[in-house]
């Protein structure tokens, strides 16, 4: 079957958009910010390949930095995997707020299976910000032109990393360590609707610190995330219902 | 374990790496035919996402990677206060943020470094 059978021209139109406004900024961002990944696998033993096929399969940049992490710890094979996975149990509410806006009537599970893979916060804040004032047949074809634009670039640059990142001067690596933290917040704060977003920023800001200094460790994120998002929305919520 | 050592790193990456993550992403689509993008379940996820996501910067700025661990809190929780104005000062602007940050954080490392 061609490929123009069963993407119409419409299709191929928000598919270009989509890649377009990835190579406007965001895919650079994680290009340039997961580079340090090539690096990670270099320390771990790893061949470039295996760097590059981390950001393909696991993508999102916290469970590549554990995992490589763990490796080149030489911890066991069952602690890594658990490592991995708890770290990317954020993913769920991040799909979850993600996946509803682009199913369809006749969206096909494997479809939305497909789209959830490539969901890790940069895909995750620009379809935010984007797809809520987007038609509906849009938004899918969208959303894959921009997400296979960040991973590929993505994918490039962190085998380039394997090579490049020992060479980069100090305080151009601490620039590169922290565009995603800079980049992140950005989108996030770009992508705020209303003031239940705004409320659940401001609280993630005044209760992260809080967290780790009392809670510390491996529970402060849900913590911050119950509490903040979880109160934003109820504020939200009594709010809306007040105005109703 | 006797596996093929060329083939190790690869099948590490998918079995240790690739599966653990991608069951979040497999249980949020047998979760997401339930949820309408109107509804307050929608809304509440998005939220805990939203608080989630400033929990994990605060964890990548506050427990930093040794280019910038000199640099004293206060310096690197400037750059993003000197970030935050500029993306209000240009208009809700992520290009101007990033580069006032970047700025400052390179800098910084620059200076204590």
């Amino acid at each position: 079957m061609p490929f123009s059978a069963w993407l119409g021209p419409d299709d191929r139109n928000w598919l270009k958009a989509g890649a377009r406004t990835a190579l406007s900024g965001p895919a650079f961002y994680v290009a340039l910010s997961l580079m340090s990944t090539g690096a990670l696998a270099r320390a771990a033993d790893m061949p470039p390949g295996a760097a590059m096929l981390a950001t393909a399969l696991i993508w999102a940049g916290p469970g590549q930095v554990l995992f490589f992490g763990a490796l080149a710890a030489k911890a066991a094979p069952a602690a890594i995997a658990l490592a991995v996975s708890l770290s990317s149990v954020r993913l769920l509410p991040m799909c979850l707020s993600v996946l509803p806006m682009l199913r369809g009537p006749r969206t096909r599970r494997w479809v939305l299976a497909l789209a959830a893979h490539f969901i890790a916060v940069t895909v995750w804040t620009e379809s935010l910000r984007r797809l809520p004032d987007m038609k509906r047949e849009g938004r899918m074809p969208f959303f894959f032109g921009f997400a296979l634009t960040c991973v590929a670039l993505t994918t490039l640059a962190s085998g380039l990393g394997y090579w490049l990142t020992a060479a980069i001067p100090g305080p151009l690596a601490a620039g590169l360590m922290t565009l995603s933290p800079f980049y992140f917040l950005a989108a996030t704060a770009r992508a705020a609707r209303d003031g239940a977003d705004w409320l659940a920023i401001g609280a993630g800001v005044v209760l992260a610190p809080l967290a780790e200094a009392t809670v510390g460790g491996d529970f402060d994120l849900p913590l911050v995330a119950l509490l903040g998002g979880g109160g934003a929305w109820l504020v939200g919520f009594y709010a809306r219902k007040a105005a109703a | 374990m006797s596996l093929d050592p060329v083939a190790a790193p690869y099948l590490a990456v998918v079995l240790l790496g690739f599966l653990p993550s991608e069951v979040w992403r497999w249980l949020s689509v047998a979760l997401a035919h339930r949820i309408d993008e109107d509804s307050e379940v929608f809304r509440f996820v998005r939220s805990l996402a939203t608080a989630l996501l400033v929990g994990v910067v605060y964890k990548i700025v506050a427990a930093p990677a040794r280019e910038l661990a000199a640099a004293p809190l206060w310096a690197r929780g400037g750059a993003f206060v000197f970030a935050a104005a500029a993306f209000f000062g240009f208009g809700r602007s992520v290009f101007a943020a990033i580069l006032a940050g970047e700025a400052a954080v390179i800098a910084e490392a620059w200076w204590w470094g």
